[in-house]
């Protein structure tokens, strides 16, 4: 009996300690660089032989990591909030929108999450240089929207798609506008979903390396453009000290989006 | 509201065309116009030894992430359908928290395990399973690793969706009828299951054909891929018509693979129904 609970014997054992292990290996590379961020010696000798907090003090005190985290965040929040202003009005056209062009439009908003990120980063790059955005916030801005845009109307789309608009309709025979209804009854209903879509963009800016690449010069890096010329010189701890702060402000948020879900649900 | 179903999705829509749609044209057209008309670029790429094996390099990847991805990644789709709630909620939370945190972290990870003085090569002599430091990062051995450990939750995911929609008494008739448990699942699971690994395995493919990060940093000098030689035609020989050569055959062969998994997925639907 292969799915049941019951009488598989040693194969249910086998199967469970197959995922207990897979589940450590996904967990350990994390953890690992949280502890080489703490490692007390220069040669990121594990267990590390002593505990410091020096590579955090190092980086905290580089001016250039901070301006690469300061421009990070700025440009993430614009993103969310550039990510938000489109995909809202979106998800309500492919979620009620007439059913012809509705499939349509929402193949076409998706397109972003099939493309490889590199064609993204290098097709961006030449329009970019063209019109002087590249090593500006503007051009971040844009090139991240473009990636972030697909998953904040897929969270709108999905809170939208499951709110009973019956409600919407009787706000309406209350004597209440359609754009009224929408504003006051749709949209606070459906703001945990929002919310998500916003932070999903926040993340995916947050995080982006491959088109950042094209879009940074020396004088505007974002903090993962910054790891990754790092990386490529060496395996400094500082480096480990930086990852984990970026993982640091990407667990926050993966934490605020299980809170909306499990409220959601 | 009804018609307005366009208007409200304008915004998007022109902004995606101008900042998505139109660049990415305009760049894969480059493939064809620069330094001159004609195909001259696709012959450079495919007749040059130094390209084609670039792009066998990134099949092989991408055909040896797949089947190790599926391969490792069965097991605990098969394991996640048999546990209870609460212990299948805490594996799929790892899950999702591997796929969405940093990348560069966890390539870092990999980067500094795998080095020869890292933690598997000490783990492993001090076992006593070898005497000297495996050779495992920036070579294609550390490629594999890092790209497989990337793509586990892609392959657990839609294997596990397969799964739990298949009737568990199907398998209880198997063994009823005298089947035993390793040809209940080669006759019965495996087959049923087919058309969640062929999802996965062919997203899996396409999205390894296509990644950049982890392979120039976990690979070597020897297993460049196609997102590195577009990238690095681009930036380092400003050569835009054989990187933008480059991208349009990785579309090319991402888009035939859809299409032919679209194509195959809709006879299978039809033979069934």
């Amino acid at each position: 009996m292969l799915l049941s609970p019951t009488g598989m014997g040693w194969g249910r054992s086998a199967l469970a300690l197959w995922t207990a292990l897979v589940s450590a290996v996904l967990l350990l590379p994390i953890l690992f660089v949280v502890a080489l961020s703490f490692d007390g010696s220069r040669w990121l000798a594990f267990p590390p032989p002593t505990w410091t907090v020096r590579w955090y003090s190092q980086v905290l005190a580089d001016p250039e990591w901070l301006a690469a985290a300061g421009h990070s965040l700025a440009i993430a929040t614009m993103v969310m909030v550039a990510s938000v202003l489109l995909g809202v009005p979106a998800a309500f056209a492919i979620v009620r929108g007439h059913r012809s062009g509705r499939a349509a439009i929402r193949g076409f908003l998706m397109m972003p999450m099939v493309m490889p990120v590199i064609v993204i980063g290098v097709a961006l790059y030449a329009v970019f240089l063209r019109l002087h955005l590249t090593g500006g916030y503007l051009g971040f801005v844009l090139a991240h929207l473009v990636l972030a845009l697909p998953f904040t109307i897929l969270s709108v789309a999905n809170a939208l798609a499951g709110f009973d608009r019956a409600i919407e309709r009787a706000a309406v025979i209350c004597g209440a506008s359609p754009v009224v209804a929408v504003l006051r009854v749709t949209l606070p209903s459906i703001a945990p979903g929002i919310l998500a879509g916003a932070l999903f963009a926040f993340l995916t800016s947050w995080d982006e390396v491959v088109v950042s690449i094209f879009m940074a010069n020396a004088d505007l890096q974002t903090l993962p453009v910054r790891v990754w010329a790092a990386l490529r010189l060496d395996l400094s701890p500082a480096v480990a000290a930086v990852a984990t702060l970026l993982l640091a402000v990407s667990l926050a948020i993966l934490a605020g989006l299980a809170f909306i879900g499990r409220r959601r649900a | 509201m009804r018609s307005s179903g366009l208007l409200l999705s304008l915004p998007a829509l022109l902004f995606l065309a101008l900042f998505f749609a139109l660049p990415t044209l305009l760049f894969l057209a480059r493939s064809f116009g620069e330094p001159q008309w004609g195909f001259g670029n696709y012959a450079t790429l495919l007749g040059n030894a130094t390209y084609a094996k670039v792009l066998a390099n990134t099949f092989l990847l991408a055909g040896i992430v797949t089947v190790l991805s599926i391969a490792i990644g069965y097991p605990v789709a098969w394991a996640l359908t048999l546990m209870r709630q609460r212990t299948r909620k805490l594996v799929l939370a790892i899950l999702l928290l591997s796929m969405w945190t940093n990348l560069l972290a966890r390539t870092y990870a990999w980067l500094v395990l795998l080095q020869r003085s890292g933690v598997v090569n000490t783990l492993l002599m001090q076992l006593g399973v070898i005497s000297e430091p495996l050779p495992l990062v920036n070579n294609l051995t550390g490629v594999v690793i890092g790209m497989t450990y990337i793509m586990l939750p892609f392959a657990v995911l839609p294997l596990q969706a397969t799964l739990a929609t298949i009737d568990p008494v199907l398998l209880q008739a198997g063994s009823v009828c005298g089947a035993r448990p390793f040809t209940v699942f080669r006759r019965l699971l495996l087959p049923m299951s087919l058309p969640g690994i062929a999802t996965a395995a062919v997203m899996i493919f396409v999205m390894s054909l296509g990644y950049y990060i982890t392979p120039s940093l976990l690979g070597g000098t020897g297993t460049m891929m196609v997102a590195e030689l577009i990238a690095e035609q681009i930036q380092s020989f400003l050569n835009w018509g054989l990187g933008s050569a480059a991208a349009l055959v990785l579309l090319t062969a991402a888009l035939l693979l859809y299409l032919g998994f679209a194509a195959t997925v809709e006879r299978r639907a039809v033979i069934t129904e």
